[in-house]
């Protein structure tokens, strides 16, 4: 496509409605797989452990209760080994649980995500048929600016200003004990009308998209450079200060706390506290293998993922790209494939992530860290601001996905992948200050 | 583009990849292990705050210069992520340290007399 104009049939947007038919495939079988069938063999084990802890304890109690004396050396290690082996087999159901509702919930955002945009444009008329020559985008030969996101940023100030009674009327409908407040759900509802019809929109836009008419800034300090990625930069530069909130408030709230790790550091200040009055996420993170595994997975996730969107971006930029031998080259065989499976890579890591962080949130909420204390508070709004994050360019990958498998990317309109894959990039860089804050200090 | 700039047949983005995969391996090895593997030389607090704080450096910098293309495009988006820093320095220093009730025993400097209005 590159040189010319890129015609789009409207028709080839049914293949959204199709790929968000089969991430729904997908997250169904795989939540019925982990999400049912193991997690009920682990409930299993889980209920017989529970009551074998139960009726041990019970047993015990007797005896000591009839002699008159407490439970021996060797009675409490027993009950102190199957009280632990219950807590795992718990911790075991919910990551298969928890990872089931997660593919399911994710996969029903993403089938409902492009399969509804994927119909809406396909419901609109061919380019061509309704604006003669053109690139098919409804613009002629002259780009220029697109309403999209302006609409896009009206709908999402609709749904954050019905958020908070969205968010009671969902767990109204769930519960009945609360009284929704219907008007400002029925806002909200409005807004997300608007964000998908929004992006929908702005899909339809950019999909004939071949790299002519990229707009450049023609004054200063940006001149010269296209204004999709000086823009891209600002909205960076705002991310950078969203983040450097949350961890300025953790960092306050953490100088005041005397943790474990400070009492035993010998912290003047904290001498007469007693361990185990602050706990925070990373007391209960750092010091087992299995604990700090999802954080550290999901840590090597993301850098693995910076590396496929590069691959992806150098792929589609090399105008001489040849097809790998052996079995990279099965899976690679054209450069539109090796783009589309690099992207699809990056969204299955990104998903990774969003899995294990949840399941990671299971388990500590399990252990008694929720989000009603400080601690918990600061870790899970930090923690789920940048989860938040990842989901949204998990959404946005799906489009890039879909056009890397239709249209395709080349050396003339891989800029999608390029500025997409700074923000991904400063996700990336988000966490390797989270992680270690949160998780490892 | 970086992937010009070739090392042993592989490009700088396949480098920067196994950099930050072997420093995030570091910077848990650091924090799960309590004693340096092999010898019994404790790992402390102060050095945990070094290596985390240096590995996120080195790790910043991979990032933001080679796969955020920083180091080969035109200076002025350099300023521009850099813009904010200036910000969060004063926010990091000026909310984060600045805890009067802070227990850390970080220097003065770290905690001015933020309390001065309600003493006067």
């Amino acid at each position: 496509m590159s040189g010319q104009g890129a015609h789009v049939e409207s028709g080839i947007w049914m293949r959204a409605v199709m790929m968000g038919g089969i991430f729904l495939t997908i997250g169904v079988l795989l939540f019925a797989t982990l999400g049912v069938f193991m997690a009920n063999d682990k409930h299993h084990t889980w209920e017989e452990l529970e009551d074998d802890y139960h009726h041990m304890e019970a047993e015990y109690a007797l005896d000591s209760s009839e002699e008159g004396a407490n439970i021996s050396e060797h009675e409490k290690e027993e009950l102190d080994h199957l009280h632990h082996e219950e807590i795992a087999a718990h911790l075991s159901y919910l990551s298969y649980r928890v990872s089931g509702i997660t593919i399911l919930l994710m996969s029903i955002a993403y089938a409902t995500f492009i399969g509804v945009g994927g119909f809406l444009n396909a419901s609109k008329p061919n380019g061509d048929e309704d604006h003669g020559e053109d690139h098919g985008d409804g613009y002629g030969d002259d780009h220029h600016g697109s309403a999209s996101p302006i609409i896009f940023a009206f709908g999402i100030m609709l749904f954050l200003a019905g958020f908070p009674d969205f968010v009671i009327a969902c767990k109204a409908m769930l519960s009945a004990d609360l009284t929704p407040d219907f008007g400002m759900l029925a806002l909200s509802m409005v807004g997300l009308l608007t964000i998908v019809i929004a992006v929908s929109n702005w899909w339809f836009e950019d999909l004939p998209f071949n790299g002519e008419g990229e707009q450049i800034a023609t004054s200063y300090p940006f001149e010269g450079e296209h204004i999709r990625k000086a823009g891209l930069w600002v909205f960076i530069m705002s991310e950078i200060m969203v983040f450097a909130t949350f961890f300025s408030s953790y960092l306050r709230m953490r100088t005041e706390w005397c943790t474990d790790w400070a009492i035993r550091d010998g912290v003047e200040a904290c001498k007469d506290v007693p361990e185990g009055t602050v706990v925070t996420a990373s007391d209960l993170l750092r010091y087992d293998f299995a604990t700090l595994l999802p954080g550290a997975i999901n840590t090597f996730a993301l850098i693995i993922s910076s590396y496929t969107i590069v691959l992806a971006l150098k792929t589609a930029k090399n105008a001489k790209w040849e097809a790998p031998s052996g079995f990279m080259g099965k899976l690679m065989p054209t450069r539109k494939a090796a783009v589309r499976n690099y992207l699809i890579a990056t969204l299955m890591l990104g998903s990774l992530f969003i899995v294990l962080k949840l399941v990671e949130w299971s388990h500590l909420v399990a252990e008694g860290f929720d989000i009603g204390t400080v601690q918990g508070s600061i870790f899970y709004i930090a923690t789920g601001a940048h989860g938040l994050h990842v989901f949204i360019g998990l959404l946005v990958m799906l489009y890039l996905v879909f056009k890397a498998d239709t249209v395709g990317y080349d050396e003339d309109n891989a800029q999608g992948i390029e500025y997409f894959g700074l923000y991904w990039h400063f996700v990336d860089l988000a966490w390797v200050v989270i992680f270690p804050a949160f998780y490892l200090y | 583009m970086g992937e010009h700039v070739e090392f042993m047949g592989k490009d700088i983005y396949f480098w920067n990849f196994i950099v930050l995969m072997f420093f995030t391996l570091f910077e848990v090895g650091a924090v799960f292990f309590e004693t340096v593997p092999g010898t019994s030389i404790v790992i402390t607090k102060m050095a945990v705050w070094i290596i985390l704080i240096v590995v996120g450096i080195i790790k910043g910098f991979g990032i933001a210069a080679f796969f955020m293309h920083l180091k080969d495009d035109p200076r002025i988006y350099t300023r521009t992520a850099l813009f904010p820093v200036l910000f969060v320095l004063l926010m990091l220093w000026g909310i984060g340290l600045s805890n009067p009730a802070g227990v850390t025993d970080l220097p003065s400097w770290c905690t001015p007399n933020w309390d001065f209005a309600e003493t006067r």
